[in-house]
């Protein structure tokens, strides 16, 4: 809880990585309000793409600042020589990105109801969330993984998107197949358990990944 | 506390540490010397495990590494040319953060006495970003010491701290023999560090090429010994 209090503090006092996160996805569903039609446009069956591409690319932006203070502070050499196991660094570090996540998604899941949604949403949102937490899961281990192996890259700001974008598509899938289960029409249940099952068998792989693999991506 | 036999790390081709062996018992002090680029920083990142040397082997507190690492990193405290703290928490937050991931169990109390040595009690609420460089490094001297480590591993303190700094780092290393202790300093100040370590180890091209007692000796001498073998 140490190393995820730190992470808390830094983000309160810098506000850096949440304001940033949060304004990029604003402007993003802006953008594809503006791209995809007009306010009287009735976006509703896309809305799980939607939500899902403008998450993914901010996961993007909020991933590539997971280790920027411990890079730029040349603080790493300083947790690294302590006695923490290495899984216990990743969990850190992942709870701290599905903090910022969940931040994100109670700004961007009621916006993508009042941007794209004529039809019945809100009574949705409790099915949206659950899914979302899921992919939260997804999205904070895959992208501690990922940020953990670019950290130590001289190209870290293009080989991180390179290497965590192809890792989302299989979160965007199912997190955009969950909501338009659920949203903007009659609910499709089993579909969207379907869907929340296989983003926590994800989930599930790249735990079983990163605890396999990170002690490798930071003693080797 | 440390024994390393054939030690090698290479940065690609280049081999910045060639097969060194290396003795430290407790209580000892060694200075570590040695033109740049002769592989002293590298040497002591892989004693501080920060490294994994890519051939040789190195036991820590009896410890064999790699097995015995997590025991071996609770017993090292490392102060490195970088403070190692976040320059966005108060001095306080920082040592709060060290104590809690070495599992200080006086932590508190511990920070609060730490804090008083290196001078900056006054400041303990103040973001380190405020720090002058040599505050920083006086926090960072907190830091190292905050768990009790048995094995201290400094490279170049000296050119970082202030006259406060150096003289409390100077004080403890004097006071490591009579606590069982043991330190490796790496230094340029060969003459300075001579006045705190009992052996001098000199590194070349990442051998070892000189490894001698000092202790009686005057600085100067210690430093002449040094030129000679140094080159």
């Amino acid at each position: 809880m140490a190393l995820v209090r730190k992470d808390l503090r830094l983000e309160l006092r810098t506000r850096e990585t949440i304001v940033a996160m949060v304004l990029f996805a604003i402007v993003m569903l802006a953008i594809l309000q503006f791209g995809f039609g007009t306010r009287d446009d009735d976006l509703t069956r896309f809305v799980g793409g939607l939500m899902w591409v403008t998450l993914a690319f901010t996961a993007v932006l909020g991933v590539g600042r997971s280790y920027v203070a411990e890079r730029e502070q040349r603080v790493l050499d300083g947790l690294l020589v302590a006695p923490v196991p290495r899984t216990v660094m990743l969990t850190a570090k992942a709870i701290a990105i599905f903090l910022y996540m969940t931040v994100v998604e109670i700004v961007v899941i009621p916006l993508v109801g009042i941007f794209f949604v004529k039809g019945p949403y809100w009574d949705a949102i409790g099915w949206i969330a659950i899914a979302a937490v899921l992919a939260n899961i997804c999205i904070a281990l895959s992208g501690t993984l990922f940020s953990g192996l670019a950290l130590f890259t001289r190209a870290r700001d293009l080989i991180l998107p390179v290497l965590f974008l192809p890792a989302l598509v299989p979160v965007v899938i199912a997190g955009a197949g969950a909501t338009h289960a659920v949203a903007g029409g009659p609910h499709d249940m089993s579909e969207w358990r379907g869907y929340c099952l296989f983003l926590l068998a994800y989930a599930i792989l790249f735990a079983l990944v990163s605890v396999a693999t990170y002690d490798a991506v930071f003693d080797d | 506390m440390i024994t390393a036999r054939g030690l090698v790390h290479a940065y690609g081709e280049r081999r910045a540490v060639d097969g060194v062996d290396l003795d430290l018992a407790p209580g000892e002090r060694v200075a570590l010397a040695g033109p740049n680029g002769a592989g002293k920083s590298t040497l002591l990142r892989v004693v501080a495990t920060l490294l994994r040397p890519q051939s040789g082997t190195l036991a820590l507190m009896g410890e064999q590494l790699p097995g015995g690492t997590r025991a071996a990193r609770q017993a090292i405290g490392y102060l490195a040319h970088d403070p190692l703290v976040y320059l966005d928490l108060t001095a306080r937050q920082n040592l709060e953060l060290y104590g809690d991931l070495y599992g200080v169990d006086d932590r508190d109390a511990r920070i609060d006495d730490l804090l008083d040595r290196v001078g900056l009690l006054g400041r303990a609420e103040d973001t380190v970003r405020t720090f002058s460089r040599g505050m920083a490094q006086r926090l960072a001297l907190a830091r190292m010491l905050l768990h009790r480590p048995r094995l201290l591993l400094l490279d170049e303190p000296h050119a970082s701290l202030d006259a406060r700094g150096a003289a409390l780092l100077d004080e403890e290393l004097l006071a490591a023999t009579s606590d069982g202790r043991a330190a490796v300093i790496v230094t340029h100040e060969v003459e300075r560090v001579a006045r705190v370590a009992d052996r001098l180890v000199v590194l070349r091209a990442g051998r070892v090429v000189l490894d001698e007692p000092t202790a009686g000796l005057d600085p100067m001498a210690v430093r002449r010994r040094y030129e000679e073998v140094a080159g």
